[in-house]
């Protein structure tokens, strides 16, 4: 190393700092973690408004005790050397205090929580209307799922002959019903065709349109599909003498399916979330009838209700596709 | 087939009827020129018994629109992927199944084809002021819409960010308390549809005392819902990163934060601008949603506009105008997301190459 | 041998366990100024765990470690402050692929040792006509071949002036025509006095180059001493069959 020079090294003050007190940045030291607990707790026990809007000067002291909460949690957090127990307790703290802040100072009238949001009473005799709008909804989306995925094969199939004239008008497609927000072409369907002599009920006019847009989707993804498969594939099988058929029917499509299940699968989970935009043109399915019976009723559960069986259908699916996608990203991997 | 035509092969073996290759050429039946001339007639000849112009009544008459069509395609099919045939036989075949369906499309949609351009392009509606009592045309209201809802998008996306952003970074801690938390915001966002949240946040929590303007609910479920998203796509991005890259800048004496500055942040934004992008677009089109809160965004004047005037052309100007905004911007994400995968590629090689 | 000159690394009863499995089983060792220390054994013997141990990018289970006389198992001590006075190169290189070349190895100068722009230029481009790739300073990682992208980790590794430099397999993830060039720098390197903790298969740079040689074998030293003592009179039936495959 006789050949490079020596450069002095800069202290700066922090790093005399360290040199006296140890390396722990001094938000993580218990120094000064300790005092600072004590402070949120004096500041939260005496200083915090009651229930109720706080006025602008209450306001402050909620930020102040916000802040200095959110910098103890992340100095305990970012600092793997502190004991597990404290991390959990710092972890459901945070939670903890954001949850019992909404609570406060939201100015919400909880004590009208039950009454308003969670009516079991209100609910009597509804439950069979919701459950009709369900099956609605299930049957919008499966009609729409089939005619899309036909559909949206179709495309891809047109689409890897690459003819350029076909190409033009295939890619205008998928351009148009890509970009154009899916509410608006919904509202197209049926509140614009009329005028045109083309009448469709809400029903059709909802399978149309979902159909329409999310059969776009589907060219591009079984397309990138085809795609994605490594072209060194298709010359290994012709050397093998497999004719173009055999190479699709054997190697190509196998191939092509395992990596287009994943995302088609999110697609259809998409689908079926955006049925419930079908409700702006009257098409009684869940949400129109958590609606309309919020209105007859005049109390939000039945809406709540219709929330919580979308929940109840759409959670399992959604962790599904996620699953399916994580697998596949793994076995790309390995396959790569 | 007569065997005595057959030449008998030279060793005189029991095989006396050729294959049907063997003799015709080892093209397919169907890719045949006598198949597909004959094919293309009977089509021809099929055309003048379709029925008449108008919307067919009964089921029977709809299939048999649909055999035809699906026929057309079948031929168009044979010709479009026989790589032998040429390339202006291609063409035709291509012009033609597009000017098959439009024509299909004409004759038997039922529309009225004349009251086009009075319903769908009436520009005069659309520029003519005072006509339902207000003062401004129904394009500057159009327009007014449109301001709107680029703001709507605009708010949502920068707070959908941030809260993304933290989000990811609390996931990033590794804590399994913490963790437990934002695993059911994450599903809980993602599985709730757009609609139902936003009629939730606006028709719902009134009855709590809990009462937004639309406005706010509109960019308050957006940005929600936006955040859960985000934030899987910046820790999609942060994973992304090879470990090796933190180890390297550990050894290198780094602290936490600076590896975090230096090395990771800089290659997780390449990794994470494309999926970003795309999704800021969904955002964008997911403020169209707003119209059901009575927000006069876009589409919601539109459908106002379209009342008032009796005339759904208002409707066709908003879809244009979305249009006009979003494929460029659908295109841009695209070409992102393109860009990176070859540069993926690109770099794959190099290192196969060393 | 070498008393009298300064005690770098100290290693006292060093275990390692991932999960039930011992990997490192109580390590003993030391090792002095401009030493090579040359670290062979079958695979999973951990070798490769125990360097990261010594500048804790694996958490030792149990044991001391003192480098230069500070411990650095003990939580109070600064262990980024010791990191930067050992070198480390990988076996996939790691080299930060958004950087080119020159501002790989500017990068923990300038943010660690808190040096001006201007002065981590300079070393930089020095260190790069010492690897042999003065022309590559505004190449990216992944323009540069891999004999080429271990040169440069190399260098990145020299810019703090570290008092020594561990190696952990730098040649296996390379084509043998590069492995020649990255085993030239290492040699130099070693002439030049620097202490050296290797862990390589290349016999032939060993013999060369390393002061000296152990041997692990599931989590243990099963031998010890110069390269000549070693290689051609191995003691140990392990070693011998280790040799005999690898050779």
């Amino acid at each position: 190393m006789a050949n490079i020079k020596q450069t002095p090294i800069r202290e700066s003050f922090a790093k005399r700092y360290r040199a006296r007190f140890g390396h722990l940045p001094w938000f993580k030291r218990y120094e000064c973690l300790i005092p600072l607990s004590i402070i949120i707790l004096l500041i939260g026990f005496l200083l915090l408004p009651p229930l109720g809007k706080p006025t602008p000067l209450q306001w402050l002291w909620i930020g102040v005790f916000l802040i200095l909460l959110i910098l103890w949690v992340v100095g305990i957090l970012t600092d793997i050397e502190k004991p597990r127990w404290i991390r959990a307790i710092a972890a459901i703290s945070f939670v903890f205090v954001l949850g019992f802040f909404f609570y406060r100072y939201s100015g919400a009238q909880w004590d009208k929580l039950t009454t308003n949001f969670f009516n079991l009473s209100v609910m009597e005799g509804l439950w069979g209307d919701l459950g009709q709008g369900l099956l609605m909804t299930l049957k919008v989306a499966l009609v729409s799922m089939c005619i899309s995925l036909v559909l949206g094969l179709v495309i891809a199939i047109l689409r890897s002959l690459n003819n350029p004239i076909l190409n033009v008008f295939l890619i205008i497609y998928i351009d148009f019903f890509r970009a154009i927000p899916l509410i608006v072409l919904v509202v197209f369907v049926f509140y614009a065709l009329p005028f045109l002599g083309i009448e469709l009920d809400p029903y059709i006019s909802a399978v149309v349109a979902v159909s329409l847009s999310y059969a776009a989707y589907v060219a591009e993804v079984i397309r990138a599909g085809i795609e994605s498969i490594y072209r060194g594939q298709v010359e290994a099988s012709r050397a093998l003498g497999l004719s173009s058929m055999q190479t699709m029917r054997l190697v190509i499509l196998p191939q092509a399916v395992r990596v287009v299940i994943p995302p088609t699968t999110g697609l259809m989970v998409g689908l079926l979330k955006d049925t419930a935009l079908t409700t702006i043109i009257g098409l009684p399915e869940l949400l129109y009838k958590g609606i309309q019976n919020t209105i007859w009723q005049s109390n939000p559960t039945p809406l709540v209700a219709a929330a919580v069986l979308y929940i109840i259908v759409l959670l399992p699916l959604t962790r599904f596709s996620g699953y399916l996608e994580t697998r596949s990203k793994k076995w790309v991997k390995t396959a790569r | 087939m007569m065997p005595e035509m057959v030449p008998s092969p030279p060793t005189g073996g029991n095989k006396t009827r050729p294959s049907w290759r063997e003799r015709f050429g080892h093209v397919p039946w169907f890719r045949r020129y006598e198949f597909l001339g004959g094919l293309f007639l009977l089509l021809l000849a099929l055309a003048f018994f379709l029925p008449p112009f108008g919307r067919p009544q009964s089921t029977l008459v709809w299939i048999e629109i649909a055999v035809y069509f699906l026929a057309v395609l079948f031929w168009v099919g044979i010709i479009l992927s026989d790589i032998e045939k040429p390339n202006w036989m291609k063409a035709i075949a291509a012009v033609l199944i597009v000017l098959v369906f439009g024509w299909l499309f004409y004759q038997y949609s039922g529309a009225r084809w004349d009251k086009l351009a009075h319903a769908f392009f009436n520009w005069e509606i659309l520029s003519a002021t005072g006509s339902y009592g207000s003062t401004t045309s129904a394009w500057i209201e159009l327009l007014a819409g449109l301001w709107l809802t680029l703001q709507l998008a605009f708010f949502s996306i920068i707070f959908g960010t941030v809260l993304g952003l933290i989000l990811a970074v609390l996931r990033n801690l590794h804590d399994p308390v913490l963790n437990f938390f934002l695993t059911i915001w994450v599903d809980f966002f993602r599985a709730i549809p757009i609609i139902v949240l936003m009629m939730l946040i606006y028709y719902a929590f009134p009855y709590l005392g809990i009462t937004l303007s639309g406005v706010v609910s509109g960019v308050l479920t957006l940005t929600l819902n936006s955040s859960a998203y985000i934030s899987e796509i910046f820790r999609a991005g942060i994973e992304s990163i090879h470990y090796g890259q933190v180890e390297a800048s550990r050894a290198l004496g780094l602290t936490t934060m600076q590896t975090m500055r230096l090395v990771i942040l800089p290659q997780a934004i390449r990794v994470v601008m494309p999926p970003l992008a795309s999704n800021y677009v969904a955002m964008l089109k997911d403020t169209a949603i707003c119209s059901v809160i009575a927000i006069l965004e876009l589409l919601k004047t539109a459908i106002t506009l379209q009342s008032w005037l009796a005339n759904p052309t208002p409707l066709v100007a908003a879809t244009a105008l979305y249009l006009l905004i979003l494929i460029p911007m659908a295109r841009f994400s695209s070409v992102l997301e393109n860009r990176m995968k070859a540069r993926g590629v690109s770099r794959a090689l190099a290192s196969k190459k060393g | 041998m070498g008393e009298d000159r300064a005690l770098m690394i100290e290693v006292i009863n060093l275990h390692k366990y991932f999960k039930d499995h011992h990997v490192l089983k109580g390590l003993n060792q030391k090792v002095y100024k401009s030493e090579v220390v040359a670290m062979i054994g079958p695979s999973g013997a951990g070798k490769s765990t125990f360097l990261r141990c010594l500048n804790r990018l694996e958490e030792p289970s149990l044991g001391k470690i003192l480098i230069e006389g500070t411990d650095i198992t003990a939580t109070r001590t600064d262990i980024n402050k010791v990191r930067t006075e050992i070198g480390m190169v990988f076996q996939s290189f790691n080299l930060f692929p958004h950087l080119t070349a020159l501002q790989n190895i500017k990068l923990a100068p300038i943010n660690v040792r808190r040096m001006s722009e201007k002065d981590a230029e300079e070393r930089g481009r020095q260190l790069l006509k010492k690897v042999g790739l003065q022309e590559k300073a505004n190449a990216y990682p992944d323009q540069l071949s891999g004999g080429q992208q271990q040169r440069v980790a190399i260098a990145r590794a020299l810019a703090m002036q570290p008092h020594m430099i561990f190696f952990d397999e730098p040649t296996s993830a390379l084509d043998p025509e590069m492995i020649r060039e990255v085993l030239d720098v290492m040699d130099n390197l070693a002439k030049e006095g620097m202490t050296m903790l290797v862990v390589s298969h290349e016999i032939g740079f060993i013999r060369e180059a390393a002061t000296r040689i152990l041997v692990l074998a599931d989590g243990c030293i099963i031998e010890e001493g110069t390269p000549n003592e070693v290689l051609k009179h191995p003691q140990h039936s392990r070693t011998q069959d280790f040799l005999s495959k690898i050779v």
